[in-house]
């Protein structure tokens, strides 16, 4: 059976949704929690997990800058886009979570949002209560270092592009970034579909959308990638690695 | 390379019956009137957002006629005032103006496709400010395959005019002939002689343009094949490039200006196939590729090298070497084809103007696709251009098990199978030289709404 291609995988992750016992397939904390014992009932128990919440719309609002935090949010299922708009109005794309991946983390610091987040497809999110989850944590290590690994992963992230890499080199690290992360889920390295439109890509790699499309346009005719429409399929993961080493290596 | 097609009379007779052309999957019935504007919009900016937003084809319809043809069952407005053309070029550029905001400025226009109607109805120099409005409004590709074509009727144009389109920047030209029988032309109310026609094409040759398509249609009231036979010999010996072989539908409870046409005179079936074999033995016999439904092509010209390829393509204005592009249709009754929708202009004057004049996008109808709606346009897209479906390609693109998934469309095609129309080879599933005659019949099969019960809808016949 060959790996679901993102979003399309969404009907499977429903149906590997987990249930009162079982953590969802793509649940970013399920390992750190079993890794110490503490099974789905367990969480239930201590009250960490909230609740499962959506679906959300295409632009609906998951939380806006300065919401009061009291929750961390895995994704379920698609793409969140986390945002901040300048004084000027002109919007930052922070960065675009995937299923399995965790939104509101930057928040922990402040008790407030510190951005927007805003869902770009169908999401479906998992809530947990984050002062429980943090007593928690303070009781598992796991929990803990998986905690500070997402965070660490979130400003690595947001490091790696600050770096001073040509458009070529931004692109091909931002399609394996996304093969990587998707596959780390059970959706297909290869073939995907960016759920983010061409302006939010440009926003975060900072490029001009024309340019977005014209290096993409330039890796097609190379044999680099196959693009139609949203879907993306990466036909030469070597040449891409090449280009991307040295922004990934940062 | 695809073999020609092969005719059977028996099989054909047995075939012919009513079908969509499939220049749309879904058809223009499944569109509803709850698509508006908004989605219209909706639709363009999620198209903006692909990564490589795809380049736009335009559309722009001509309404209006000198005269009407009997045969016709376009959508058309019979007037000799030319003041008529002022008045809508003054709505059509509002359009033009409104609908060209809904794309980024970096899409580029790869086609631009003037139909009618009669397209030269409009003056050469009228014809040049749209397609200057045009220019400045989108981003004309610069590319050698950009395509600037227009159907012309040969009546109403002569070779100076020929020589301004010419300079304005066509480089294609499609030019309604049907019949030069001489009692045929009589009985469509279509009087034109070979004298201007290839006057016509001859000054498309002399100014430069790229090709030249012959419209010619068989099934007219008083074809004989004699005097089919004599067009067809006029019209090969003058050498287009393109040639489109049409059937004609009588449907005149559809299309008022049919019932001009006294049923009587029509050919038999069995004379109307006659003339579809005529035409086929001496196209072919004078080089002709066959390309699919009803369109032959020299072999070096674009189509044939494209379906050679396997890059061609079909849109609501036919065959065409561009990739998928977002279709925009500016005009009275104009349809568009942005991302996966389909949405339709009014069908009548006074609403298109209404709508423009109240500063709206012109939307009366359409649809959205759902993903198996664009499973099986992409089947059909391969079958009408190349002949084939690609099962497994099809497989591994939808994520589906073809068998499985088109259990009910391969139980439709099993007869067509047991009649040698198609076979299954290797991956994939061909259409025999027999079959490539009757590729709407073989869409068919796979056509998700012809199962539906109750949907009353006219198509015309196969053949």
């Amino acid at each position: 059976m060959s790996r679901p291609v993102f979003p399309q995988g969404n009907s499977n992750v429903a149906a590997d949704d987990g249930d009162s016992l079982n953590f969802c397939s793509t649940c970013a904390f399920s390992q750190a929690c079993l890794a110490q014992g503490m099974n789905k009932g367990d969480l239930l128990q201590l009250h960490v997990l909230v609740e499962h919440v959506g679906p959300f719309h295409p632009g609906d609002h998951v939380f806006r800058k300065g919401d009061p935090f009291d929750a961390i949010a895995a994704v379920r299922a698609g793409t969140v886009k986390t945002y901040l708009v300048d004084r000027d109005g002109h919007e930052r794309v922070l960065g675009f979570h995937l299923p399995g991946e965790v939104i509101g983390l930057d928040a922990i610091d402040d008790e407030r949002y510190p951005c927007n987040a805003v869902a770009l497809d169908t999401v479906a999110l998992c809530r947990f209560s984050f002062p429980r989850m943090a007593e928690l944590a303070a009781r598992l290590p796991g929990l803990q270092q998986q905690l500070f690994r997402l965070l660490s992963r979130d400003i690595g992230a947001a490091m790696r592009l600050a770096g001073d890499w040509s458009a070529d080199q931004r692109m091909a690290a931002f399609l394996l970034g996304l093969s990587q992360r998707l596959a780390m889920r059970g959706f297909s390295p290869r073939r995907f579909q960016l759920t983010m439109a061409r302006t939010d890509i440009g926003n975060y790699l900072r490029l001009a959308p024309e340019t977005v499309s014209r290096v993409l346009k330039r890796f097609q005719d190379e044999g680099l990638v196959v693009v139609d429409r949203r879907e993306v399929e990466l036909s030469d993961v070597a040449r891409l690695e090449a280009l991307a080493e040295p922004v990934l290596r940062v | 390379m695809l073999s020609n097609p092969h005719f059977d009379a028996g099989l054909l007779r047995r075939y012919d019956r009513p079908g969509p052309r499939y220049t749309s999957y879904p058809t223009a019935p499944q569109f509803s009137l709850d698509f508006d504007e908004h989605a219209l919009r909706e639709a363009a900016r999620l198209s903006n957002g692909d990564p490589i937003p795809r380049l736009l084809s335009i559309y722009v319809h001509v309404p209006f006629c000198l005269s009407p043809c009997f045969y016709c069952a376009c959508n058309r407005i019979i007037t000799r005032d030319r003041a008529r053309a002022e008045t809508y070029l003054a709505r059509l550029y509002r359009e033009i103006d409104l609908a060209s905001t809904m794309f980024d400025r970096d899409r580029e226009a790869i086609q631009v496709h003037f139909g009618g109607g009669t397209p030269n109805f409009l003056s050469p120099s009228q014809l040049r400010e749209v397609v200057d409005t045009l220019r400045r409004h989108f981003h004309f590709s610069t590319h050698r395959d950009r395509d600037l074509s227009i159907e012309l009727d040969p009546r109403s144009i002569g070779p100076n005019e020929i020589a301004e389109l010419a300079t304005i920047g066509f480089n294609r030209a499609s030019l309604g002939v049907q019949d030069f029988d001489a009692a045929v032309q009589q009985a469509v109310n279509r009087v034109q002689s070979v004298g201007e026609t290839l006057a016509c094409i001859e000054a498309c040759r002399r100014y430069g343009l790229r090709s030249v398509n012959v419209d010619l249609i068989y099934g007219l009231p008083r074809q004989t094949p004699g005097g089919f036979g004599g067009t067809l010999d006029t019209v090969i010996a003058a050498r287009p490039d393109r040639l489109a072989v049409y059937s004609y539908a009588h449907l005149p409870e559809t299309f008022k200006a049919q019932r001009r046409i006294d049923a009587a005179d029509l050919p038999e079936p069995e004379a109307k196939l006659a003339l579809l074999q005529l035409a086929i033995e001496k196209l072919t016999a004078a080089g002709y590729v066959y390309i699919g439904m009803d369109h032959f092509a020299l072999p070096d010209d674009d189509l044939a090298v494209a379906q050679a390829r396997g890059s061609l393509h079909r849109n609501f204005m036919g065959y065409t070497t561009h990739a998928d592009s977002d279709l925009l249709g500016i005009g009275v009754s104009a349809i568009s084809h942005i991302g996966a929708t389909f949405s339709q202009n009014p069908r009548d004057l006074p609403t298109w103007q209404a709508a423009i004049d109240e500063g709206r996008l012109p939307v009366f109808r359409g649809m959205h696709l759902s993903d198996d709606d664009c499973l099986r346009a992409d089947l059909i897209q391969h079958l009408m251009c190349q002949g084939e479906v690609p099962v497994s390609a099809l497989e591994r693109r939808y994520g589906i098990d073809f068998a499985d998934y088109f259990r009910d469309a391969l139980a439709r095609l099993q007869p067509l199978i047991d009649d040698g129309l198609v076979r299954f080879e290797d991956d994939r599933i061909r259409a025999t030289s027999q079959g490539r005659l009757l590729l709407r019949n073989i869409a068919m099969c796979f056509d998700h709404y012809l199962d539906r019960p109750g949907i009353p809808v006219k198509f015309s016949r196969a053949i």
